[in-house]
């Protein structure tokens, strides 16, 4: 059976053999975003939390005249009669979710004690407060939070082993997981109730039918009623009757429901056994459909991977589009301003929060910070955008002012000399943030993810995408709307004829080369949020960023948007067809060099009349 | 190019240093007076030299910048690593007959590409042939599409990078991150004797002798001069009626033969090979010797590889943490203002004397004819 | 075609640079031993023909053939070289950081094998006639000086030495007067009258006086915006009303 499920960033596929309930439970979590993860969407979107409030209100409302859950499990816990017990915690069902969930969690969890008064009577407690040396602690009640008195009217202290445990059979937790699981189904918060439907079907438990039915009735989201009909479908493959196990397969098929393969793989083999030859093709028919839909999913996943691989190439190539591209500067420092912008981004992180503390060559670095939290240290990336701009910038106007104003002639020495330059600058790194990676954390609307019929969207990949759309409106704003533009281009197509009209070439090289590297530092700054930000974090990108100039065209902007969006999606695809990541990036490789063979001069070549 | 190395008293000079190399070095470690560490380190510098050579016969005398010469470098090495993993035998971790990280992974078998590296002469003829063809096969699709100047680079360190990231991978069964190591015996000798660890330094001075004799022929002759008509202006040698692109891939051929060779040399003599070593920057410091020593010379890549690894021993004991940043400072400064290395400073220094002196003498001139206004410019 | 033995013939070449049509509709022959000059405004399409037929560029549409048999179109710089089509670049394009004679070495007619170059010798005949192309271009002195170091009518000569050297059938001459004074201009002129016959040969040129001097009684070819615009006797030519109007920008877009 195949499961596909989220590793972060690369959808895998691993096969299972089991088809226990647990098993299926832990693989459809896997499937979806980490519990933390989608909670942490859930308050943090501002829609859904008005949303919350207004249900919540409504709900409220309904259940005013409910026992406290607390009462009614402190009441539960200490019955001795099974029945009662059971028929006490299925009314449960009826009060306000979240604090039900808490008081059976504590029940179920083995936290609630028994206590026998002086009286005889059990009392459910709990034990509270800093335990004294012999392990004793204050006993509170269940019901009402109020301590246990003795007859003296003084707390009465106990350890764990002077109680009894409220103890739960196996009957009692299944109708406990009744009454949460109807909570879930009903939870205001949408990706709660999705994740209970799903793991509901997967429980494929008959008495559960009338739950989801009643769910269906009242459900308006879309895909939580695609989920419901699908969670339906795979109780009704438990159903007695075949016609309906056959028609309950069909539409798992149509579903294309991954979650259902082994469950029909099952089904498949009590009817073979059986002999029902109908409902075994059936069950034929529902694997194609899945496995199509599997199929359709990957392909989607993979576009989009390729699509978003293709725009971090982009970005941290438009860069060099720009100073090897346009300017003809081979700058093999391009991968250490990338890692500028990184820092800087880390930098204004820690600005935001806790602040810089740093000892780099014996300096003490003390700058407080802002301790800022939630959604106004989120904002530290909006800083950090211009900050990384503007830090790789400054270097890369060094860089340009102090070795490659000598070497315009020379580009295979500028090659060189900008090697030498890139050693240094890595080594500054180790030495001032150390050789290991530092922690960048991502604001909150950066991660997390989005998941539309089973492919899943990561926000962050999102983000990419849009990040270089608008790097690359910015730098078409730049080169064609702005007199700085202007001139770039007129001393890029005639350096010497520029001169002529005035223009002061040496001035316009410099502003060229700080554009470059500023878009370099942009890059940094988006990886420090996809990645490990370290010394060596350009090196891994500096290969990929020159083959997607050169093979896009040297001196085209738009052959470098093409090719890295090629490059991106071809890597993408022959990692999903090898399943292997490192032979597809050496058969990407290779392919540019065969490419290479067929337009030497990349997608776009300029026109060059001039020998040599 | 070679005016500062023409003439006969350098060729006496350099028979010298050559002898004794060859003969001095050995001598005085068999008598005492040279350690075997020195030695071994020695050896280690003049394979280096043969690698320099070879990027030079590229760079210097072509005008071809390969940053994959590491690469080839690192395949001579694992060449004859190949044959020196089979000759540890059942001395391993594992004591198995095959290589411990076969073991490690799991094979019960040598693998069929491995059987005829038990024969050291079959080893041998592939550390000339494993880097020859590579080359001939990148080489051929480079040329032939007429990639050239930071292209070509570009294009090479891409090869370099895709070369490594395979020799990574275990399933190549080339051992992997861990590459090669642990080796005991060459040739029936163990490798860890003052002996044979002589004969290795021996083989490495003489086999950077014959290289060098070898490159000074080539580079002499017609095909020199066709050589550096190409590295000034490919076009014109179009024009002229000679295949460039067939001359290319000859030169880039024999440079990977020649950087083979000494990465066969300097494998026994570490006593490892990874894939780190085959890595662009590995390219880019040995590119680093020979514009330190000066290219488009033969003597100069000899004198950087030496004096820079010599260099390098010492900082990166005296200022561990500095040593890149010394390395990375020198060559921005080498290619900013000595753009023919050590070997070129003389002349620099006397064309600079002689510009001074012009200057001198114009603006004596300029202010004998236009004695009024000098700031007429 | 008619049945006359041409050297070269275009017929129909087209060549357009980013839609700028370079060559329009070209056809070209040329006889066996003629000296031919071409005259054209700039931006006539003179050098990209030259580029045609020595294979730096190929046309779009066209064909161009040597000797009848030889398709240029499926060969490239160096194999048109060894057919034995010679040619001197607009800029001087010698080998600087080689010395004059080993300029001449590279040049000389024969093998151009690496096997040749490595084990080739230097023949008795071969030294004799690269003495003799110093002596005709008047660089003996300067043999072994860096081409590099020459001046810019010495490297005009050179190149024509090279071609010389070579021993080409069809020599193509770019601008061969640029930048010379007038007495290096007119020793080139009669350098190449002295080889017509031997060699068959074209001439680009600007310089009216230098044209009129080598073309005397022979057919120059004047292109304008890529196409043969007429050919004649240069004094017949040089009255032609469209060629007048041409050069004199009357009526005409600028080029």
């Amino acid at each position: 059976m195949l499961v596909p499920y989220q590793l972060p960033g690369i959808l895998v596929f691993g096969s299972e053999a089991t088809n226990g309930t647990e098993d299926a439970k832990a693989r459809a979590h896997m499937r979806f975003a980490p519990p933390s993860l989608s909670a942490s969407i859930g308050c943090r979107s501002p829609i859904l939390r008005a949303w919350f409030f207004a249900f919540g209100a409504l709900l409220l409302s309904a259940i005013a005249e409910a026992r406290p859950a607390r009462e009614v499990v402190a009441e539960a816990a200490v019955m001795m009669d099974a029945d009662q017990q059971r028929s006490l915690v299925e009314g449960l069902g009826e009060g306000e979710p979240g604090d039900v969930s808490l008081w059976l969690a504590k029940w179920k969890e083995g936290e609630v004690y028994l206590y026998q008064d002086a009286a005889g009577t059990d009392i459910a407690v709990l034990l509270e407060g800093e335990a004294d040396p012999e392990g004793k602690q204050t006993l509170s009640r269940v019901a009402d939070g109020q301590a246990v008195l003795d007859a003296d009217g003084a707390s009465v202290r106990a350890s764990k082993d002077d109680l009894y445990l409220a103890d739960t059979d196996s009957g009692l937790r299944r109708v406990m997981k009744g009454v949460t699981d109807r909570i879930a189904l009903a939870s205001p918060d949408a990706k709660k109730r999705l994740q209970a439907v799903q793991d509901t079907g997967l429980e494929q438990d008959p008495a559960k039918l009338v739950l989801l039915e009643q769910r269906l009735s009242v459900e308006t989201d879309r895909s939580i009623r695609n989920a419901l009909a699908e969670a339906m479908a795979m109780i009704r493959l438990r159903d007695g009757d075949p016609a309906i196990r056959e028609a309950a397969v069909l539409e798992l098929g149509e579903l294309g429901s991954i979650a259902a393969q082994g469950a029909i793989k099952t089904v498949r083999g009590e009817a073979e056994k059986a002999g029902q030859a109908e409902l075994v093709a059936a069950c034929d028919k529902a694997q194609r459909g899945i496995e199509g839909h599997i199929a359709r999913v990957n392909t989607v996943g993979t576009l989009f991977r390729g699509l978003s691989l293709g725009s971090v190439l982009l970005v941290v190539a438009i860069g060099l589009a720009i100073t090897f591209g346009l300017m003809g500067v081979i700058n093999m420092a391009h991968g250490e301003l990338i890692v500028v912008g990184a820092y800087t981004t880390y930098l204004i992180q820690n600005l935001f929060a806790g602040g810089i503390h740093m000892s780099p060559f014996g300096l003490k670095i003390n700058i407080p910070g802002m301790n800022l939290s939630g959604g106004a240290w989120d904002c530290y990336f909006l800083v950090a955008l211009p900050a990384s701009f503007l830090a790789a910038a400054g270097v890369g106007l060094l860089l340009e002012r102090g070795v490659i104003r000598f070497l315009y002639k020379r580009p295979l020495e500028s090659l060189l000399a900008t090697w030498g330059v890139s050693m240094v600058i890595q080594q500054l790194f180790r030495l001032v943030f150390g050789a290991n990676n530092v922690q960048v954390e991502s604001p909150a609307f950066l991660s997390g993810n989005w998941t539309v019929n089973d492919i899943v969207f990561g926000w962050n990949r999102v983000f990419v995408i849009v990040f270089a759309v608008l790097i690359i409106f910015l730098t078409w704003l730049v080169l064609n709307k702005t007199s700085l533009g202007l001139l770039i281009r007129a001393v890029m197509q005639n350096r010497g004829m520029a001169a002529c009209m005035g223009v002061r070439t040496e001035r316009v090289n410099m502003m060229t080369f700080a554009f470059g590297s500023g878009l370099a530092g942009l890059a940094g700054a988006f990886l420090s949020q996809i990645g490990n930000v370290g010394p060596n974090l350009g090196q891994n990108y500096i290969v990929d960023s020159f083959m997607t100039v050169v093979v896009g065209g040297v001196g085209n902007i738009m052959g470098t948007v093409i090719s890295a969006l090629g490059i991106g999606m071809a890597d993408q695809s022959l990692q999903q067809i090898l399943g292997n990541p490192v032979l597809g990036k050496i058969l990407v490789l290779g392919a540019i060099i065969l490419f290479l063979q067929w337009k030497p001069s990349g997608l776009f070549a300029t026109r060059s009349r001039s020998l040599d | 190019m070679n005016t500062t190395i023409s003439g006969k008293a350098p060729t006496l000079l350099l028979a010298a240093v050559a002898l004794f190399l060859v003969v001095g070095m050995p001598s005085l470690n068999a008598a005492g007076a040279v350690s075997d560490f020195t030695l071994n380190t020695w050896g280690k510098y003049l394979c280096y030299a043969i690698l320099a050579i070879a990027v030079d016969l590229l760079w210097g005398y072509t005008g071809l910048l390969s940053l994959g010469q590491a690469l080839f470098f690192s395949l001579g090495g694992y060449m004859l690593g190949m044959h020196l993993m089979l000759m540890i035998g059942k001395l391993g971790a594992y004591k198995s007959d095959l290589p411990d990280f076969m073991v490690f992974l799991g094979l019960k078998e040598l693998p069929d590409f491995w059987q005829p590296f038990y024969s050291f002469p079959f080893a041998a003829l592939m550390v000339l042939a494993i880097p020859a063809l590579l080359a001939g096969i990148f080489g051929y699709l480079a040329f032939r599409s007429r990639i050239k100047g930071v292209y070509f680079s570009i294009l090479t360190q891409a090869l370099t990078y895709g070369a490594a990231l395979m020799f990574f991978r275990n399933d190549l069964m080339m051992g992997g991150n861990n590459g090669f190591t642990d080796f005991r015996s060459l040739l029936g000798a163990d490798l860890r004797s003052p002996e044979i660890k002589r004969a290795l330094y021996l083989a490495s001075a003489i086999s950077l002798s014959a290289v060098f004799l070898f490159c000074k022929w080539l580079t002499t002759s017609r095909f020199g001069l066709i050589q550096r008509a190409i590295r000034d202006s490919e076009n014109r040698v179009l024009f002229s009626g000679y295949s460039a692109a067939n001359f290319k891939l000859f030169v880039f051929v024999i440079s990977a033969v020649i950087a083979g060779i000494g990465g066969a040399l300097y494998v026994p003599q570490v006593g490892i090979i990874n894939p780190s070593e085959m890595m662009t920057e590995k390219s880019l410091e040995a590119v680093v010797w020979v514009a330190v020593g000066g290219r488009g010379t033969l003597i100069g890549p000899v004198l950087g590889a030496i004096g820079v690894n010599y260099l390098k021993s010492w900082a990166t004991t005296e200022y561990p943490d500095l040593w890149l940043i010394i390395l990375g400072a020198t060559f921005v400064i080498v290619v900013l203002f000595l753009p023919k290395g050590i070997v070129g400073v003389p002349a620099q220094i006397k064309s600079m004397i002689d510009r001074r002196k012009a200057i001198k003498r114009d603006r004596a001139d300029d202010l004998a004819a236009i004695n009024p206004s000098p700031e007429a410019e | 075609m008619s049945m006359v033995n041409y050297l070269l013939a275009a017929e129909g070449l087209n060549k357009s640079f980013d839609g700028f049509k370079a060559i329009n509709e070209l056809n070209f022959v040329l006889e066996k031993g003629e000296l031919r000059t071409v005259i054209g405004p700039n931006g006539a399409g003179k050098t990209t023909f030259l580029d045609l037929i020595t294979g730096r560029t190929k046309p779009d549409s066209g064909t161009l053939h040597f000797e009848q048999t030889h398709d240029l179109l499926r060969m490239n710089e160096f194999e048109i070289y060894r057919l034995g089509i010679g040619r001197k670049f607009q800029t001087p394009t010698v080998y600087t950081d080689h010395t004059v004679r080993e300029n001449l070495l590279l040049s000389l007619a024969g093998p151009r094998s690496i096997w040749h170059s490595l084990f080739g010798r230097i023949r008795k005949e071969q030294e004799e006639r690269m003495d003799e192309i110093l002596d005709t271009i008047k660089l003996t002195e300067r043999a072994h000086a860096k081409a590099g170091s020459l001046a810019h009518g010495q490297k005009q000569w050179l190149e024509i030495g090279m071609l010389l050297a070579q021993d080409a059938k069809l020599l193509l001459v770019d601008e061969p007067a640029a930048g010379m004074t007038d007495e290096e201009t007119h020793r080139t002129g009669e350098l190449l009258l002295s080889l017509a016959g031997k060699h068959t040969i074209v001439v680009i040129e600007h310089d009216m006086t230098f044209v009129r001097q080598i073309s005397q009684g022979r057919t120059v070819t004047v292109l304008h915006q890529g196409h043969v615009l007429c050919e004649g006797p240069v004094d017949k030519v040089q009255n032609d009303e469209r060629v007048i109007e041409v050069y004199l920008g009357r009526k005409s877009k600028a080029a």
